[in-house]
């Protein structure tokens, strides 16, 4: 097993009023199997025996899908793995004398709590927004009781796929949601469960994507690129149409 | 109102910016097949020219809904940069673009400023030109002139850059993205601009040489 020497400059900031700003940290011996979040276990392990406050982050799942790490790595969030979470990231991606830059997921949406640690709340609240969807109650529904295409299927569990991490958020230049909303209105809009509160769910997803304070989509393409899950921009242009369909129709 | 509703919403501006780009292209496929005529003669296009010139009404209410459609896109285009801006400055103390061959994109306010120079001098040098002198006449003289057409070749070059990137975006905001035909309209952002580029960088070519002196 191989070890890398790197250096590390990651955001610290005490709390949400606090001024914060880059500390630099160097760090010997990581060996190279482990994953970004267990190097960065290691520098709070030291931290702490040194008596020092340890650098707060987000995680939970560790294997890429509940979408709860996420930092900007040398400028690119989620580090320079394609289709990759922070937590997936091995530091085999990385060679020994490296300088790594992290920074917390940056949006007017999304403050930062502590560190690299930010309040992505908004992101719930858009979905809060979506509101509910009209099923049949009672029995377990028979298999294949709703006819769904296969393709159709496919496309809607590809938008499905989101994890909600913010990486389209923090990587857009101008912070825009687009790719995260647009993935939340496709899974729905695309299956037949989804129609009947189509319109009035695109409408209020949007509005509240506003009010958040979410930037506008100028189709800058960043978001598809850091996405761990690989959403498209189709579905950005699949919602475009779902909010006009729904503005020039609904209500 | 549902209206008021559409316009201050985000894909709503951006629907906006979208539909007075596509009357501005539509605007510009006219106005190359228009001034195309002057690589046949200036005889021709002076004819064509008046032939336009002999209807005022047509003219006259063309201009205004041009005016309007240019008003509204720079207006839009110059409110979202400035909301933008308010998100995207300095964020990051290491930012790195992704995508590659984003330059078309990221400069497209700058690249849209720059036209909108190009269009005060433009209307100022032509279409205010005074009516005593013929058209074709008014060309050959300013076109003439090195750095006047150096600068409307620089200008030409901003717009292929804000249309390589304009065109695919404009189809993306109507919501038209397939696999089937994305690599067909990749190929027509670049053909369009290129062919924008070629009709009227070739006309300022045409007189900054003086090929087209005589003809």
């Amino acid at each position: 097993m191989s070890s890398i020497n790197l250096t590390l400059k990651i955001w610290r900031q005490a709390n949400s009023d606090a001024l914060g700003g880059l500390e630099t940290y160097s760090l010997d011996g990581i060996h190279t199997d482990m994953s970004f979040l267990e190097m960065l276990d290691v520098l709070n392990e030291k931290l702490t025996k040194e008596g020092k406050d340890p650098v707060a982050f987000d995680h939970d799942c560790r294997e890429g899908i509940c979408g709860m790490c996420g930092a900007v790595v040398n400028g690119i969030a989620h580090g320079p793995e394609k289709e990759t979470t922070l937590c997936q990231l091995h530091m085999r991606h990385f060679k020994t004398g490296d300088t790594l830059v992290i920074e917390p997921f940056r949006s007017r949406a999304f403050p930062v709590r502590k560190d690299l640690l930010v309040d992505r709340s908004a992101l719930d609240r858009i979905i809060q927004a979506g509101g509910y969807v009209s099923v049949n109650t009672g029995g377990a529904p028979d298999a294949n009781g709703l006819p769904i295409a296969s393709q159709r299927a496919e496309l809607a569990m590809d938008a499905a796929a989101c994890i909600g991490c913010g990486a389209c958020v923090a990587s857009c230049p101008n912070g825009a949601a687009m790719l995260f909303t647009s993935a939340k209105i496709s899974q729905l809009a695309l299956l037949p469960q989804g129609q009947v509160e189509r319109k009035q769910r695109a409408l209020a997803m949007v509005a509240q994507m506003d009010v958040e304070g979410f930037g506008n989509c100028t189709n800058a393409r960043e978001c598809e690129a850091v996405c761990p899950k690989g959403i498209s921009i189709r579905n950005i242009a699949r919602l475009n149409r779902e909010y006009l369909t729904a503005v020039l129709s609904e209500g | 109102m549902w209206f008021v509703r559409f316009l201050t919403s985000s894909i709503g501006k951006k629907l906006v910016m979208a539909s007075s780009g596509l009357l501005l292209f539509l605007f510009l496929c006219t106005h190359a097949a228009g001034n195309a005529t002057i690589f046949m003669s200036s005889k021709v296009f002076q004819s064509y020219a008046d032939e336009l010139h002999s209807h005022p009404l047509i003219v006259l209410v063309f201009s205004l809904s041009l005016l309007v459609i240019f008003l509204v896109h720079i207006g839009v285009g110059l409110y979202l940069f400035n909301e933008n801006r308010a998100v995207s400055t300095s964020r990051y103390a290491v930012s790195t673009r992704v995508v590659k061959n984003s330059l078309a994109s990221q400069t497209m306010p700058y690249t849209g400023l720059f036209i909108l120079l190009f269009l005060v001098v433009h209307i100022f040098g032509f279409t205010f030109s005074p009516k005593t002198v013929p058209i074709s006449v008014t060309v050959k003289e300013l076109l003439g002139n090195f750095f006047y057409a150096l600068f409307y070749i620089v200008a030409f070059a901003a717009l292929f850059l804000h249309l390589s990137h304009g065109f695919w975006s404009m189809l993306q905001t109507f919501g038209v993205n397939h696999p089937r035909y994305n690599e067909f309209i990749a190929r027509l952002t670049l053909v369009f601009p290129l062919f924008f580029f070629a009709i009227f960088a070739g006309i300022a070519f045409y007189f900054m040489t003086g090929l087209g002196a005589n003809y």
